[in-house]
């Protein structure tokens, strides 16, 4: 059973790696020598909605459900300014895609924060392209985009206090709350 | 009328000197000397009306207080057995004006008086709008997830907390008629745009979509609400129709982050902060073709765009490190090289309803900020008001 997950999540990485529809996200995995530029079919997202009327009532699942006690994930952490994936960040939101896989009536909602340089509503809007690039990843590896959410804090919740770049570091983070 | 023309007969030889005359250097702009020896203050109430009065014109930036000015304000502020009751005469070089009312007897009430006819003498004696009576609302940060709004009058006084939720709160605005203030809260856990009356009443979520709902501003119309929200992926800046509910997006950049916002004085255009370029720039956007234009080039970032009733935009911009408050006018284009503000970080910049004082945050040592008012015209920074704590986010009336 948990093979067959794993068979499955890498067939749909290698699908999506080579497939090239018209509504692609180019992400980069990494900088510098040795970067690798991929790019992955994101199939929940209409990027041609311009003008629609949304739900205007939603209930995040941190108001809607209840969290899963004796789960967590390690925080994906990115660079300064960034939204970008580092490669070693990508395994961590494959386990979280395979725990979701497993367990099909949990859901995630992905918080994404910021450090507390720059302006205090750009931080807002970067720590949802955080979340939302995670997202992104986990629904291209096969999970329902309605099981996965996003909320960002910007730099409004800290992990670590002070202004050490040790504690930007650790501030500059997606969290994964997973609720039923 | 026998004074009167005895006005217009002093006022014919006074004439040739009072353009030298009245105008004196203050601390940085130039200021028409105001004397209020004239004014005659019985009790309390009425010391309230003169002292609130004085602070106003000099807070103005545009007057001086002097007992030799030319501008003079003579009468009474009397306090009754029922309020105060003001009857006085505001006489200047070639004009003057009889202002007359009354008010109730709490400090409010008389302050408000102060307030109207400082205003009144900004309007007729320079033509410029007032900013006496205005107000101005803040976020107080006191840790992680824990903030609240709270809100004072334009000259500092009156600081009082608006919402209890000890939870972030961010980017408050007032909507245009100075009624109701709009902001991010976490209070239902996840970002949502709320809407509630200034002076208390029920908080309903104006914006409550799926992921970020921030950053929201009433169009000047009072009809839109220009915000971000990510339905589609990522932070952009969309439209909400506050009639019919509809959003429409404004921009499209998948790869770029929007934030902060802002409408143009005729409703036409919003300036926001995006990243496309690779760090967070100014951008205009025009509402009916949502084609966007980049304003800003100088400045490792520009962010926080406010724009002012003159078509001018204040901004913070990251220079040699650090924000600075600096203003640009996209009718004639060009970033100034010499911000405002020098030294610790200035942020969060807010334009008054004169278009020429601003408010904005200043970092202190501790890590924390605190607000200060500055002048585009010259004078000296005043801090809004002495309170310890981390104060942020600013956001002045138009009313």
């Amino acid at each position: 059973m948990r093979m067959n997950h794993f068979v499955k999540l890498a067939l749909v990485v290698v699908v999506l790696v080579t497939s090239s529809g018209c509504t692609t996200v180019k992400r980069w995995f990494g900088w510098g020598a040795g970067a690798k530029e991929t790019t992955t079919k994101v199939t929940d997202v209409p990027w041609d909605a311009d003008t629609g009327t949304a739900i205007n009532d939603q209930k995040s699942f941190a108001e809607s459900r209840e969290p899963v006690t004796g789960v967590s994930f390690s925080p994906v952490y990115f660079g300064f300014d960034s939204y970008q994936l580092a490669p070693v960040e990508v395994s961590k939101i494959e386990q979280v895609a395979q725990h979701l896989l497993q367990n099909s009536s949990h859901v995630v909602l992905i918080d994404g924060h910021c450090d507390e340089r720059g302006s205090n509503e750009y931080n807002l809007s970067l720590g949802e392209q955080r979340a939302q690039t995670i997202r992104g990843y986990i629904v291209s590896l096969g999970i329902d985009g309605g099981r996965v959410q996003t909320r960002s804090f910007g730099e409004e919740k800290p992990a670590a206090p002070g202004r050490a770049e040790e504690a930007y570091r650790l501030n500059r983070r997606g969290e994964f709350g997973i609720y039923k | 009328m026998k004074r009167f023309l005895l006005m217009v007969a002093v006022m014919g030889t006074v004439t040739v000197v009072c353009g030298a005359d009245i105008t004196v250097r203050g601390e940085g702009a130039s200021k028409d000397a105001v004397s209020l020896t004239g004014l005659a203050a019985t009790g309390e109430t009425g010391s309230l009306f003169v002292q609130t009065l004085q602070g106003d014109l000099e807070r103005s930036g545009w007057f001086k207080i002097d007992p030799a000015g030319q501008i003079r304000v003579s009468g009474a502020a009397s306090a009754r057995a029922d309020g105060l009751s003001v009857s006085s005469l505001v006489s200047w070089p070639g004009k003057r004006m009889e202002w007359n009312r009354s008010s109730a007897a709490g400090a409010t009430e008389v302050r408000r008086l102060a307030h109207q006819l400082a205003n009144d003498m900004v309007k007729n004696i320079k033509g410029e709008r007032g900013i006496a009576g205005t107000r101005i609302v803040l976020v107080n940060r006191r840790g992680p997830n824990n903030a609240d709004l709270f809100m004072c009058d334009a000259d500092g006084r009156g600081l009082a907390q608006i919402t209890q939720d000890n939870v972030a709160a961010v980017g408050p605005k007032w909507d245009r008629d100075g009624q109701n203030i709009l902001y991010t809260s976490y209070l239902h856990k996840s970002p949502t745009v709320y809407r509630f009356p200034a002076t208390g009443g029920r908080r309903l979520p104006l914006a409550k979509f799926n992921g970020l709902n921030t950053g929201a501003e009433i169009s000047p119309d009072g009809r839109t609400a220009v915000l971000i929200l990510a339905l589609s992926g990522n932070p952009d800046v969309y439209t909400l129709d506050l009639g019919s509910g509809a959003v429409t997006r404004l921009t499209q950049t998948p790869h770029a982050v929007e934030a902060s916002p802002a409408w143009s004085p005729d409703g036409a255009k919003v300036v926001y902060v995006g990243d496309a370029s690779g760090s967070p720039q100014l951008y205009s956007v025009d509402v009916a073709t949502r084609r966007s234009r980049r304003l800003t080039y100088k400045g490792s970032e520009n962010v926080n765009p406010d724009w002012a009733a003159n078509g001018k935009i204040v901004y913070a911009t990251r220079r040699s490190g650090g924000y600075q408050i600096a203003v640009l006018d996209p009718a004639a284009g060009g970033e100034s090289d010499t911000p405002l503000t020098s030294g610790p970080d200035h942020e969060d910049p807010s334009w008054a309803p004169d278009s020429r004082h601003i408010v904005c945050s200043r970092a202190e040592g501790s890590g924390r900020s605190s607000l200060w008012i500055l002048d585009t015209q010259g004078d000296s920074p005043v801090r809004l008001f002495p309170n310890a704590g981390n104060w942020m986010s600013p956001d002045w009336s138009d009313k």
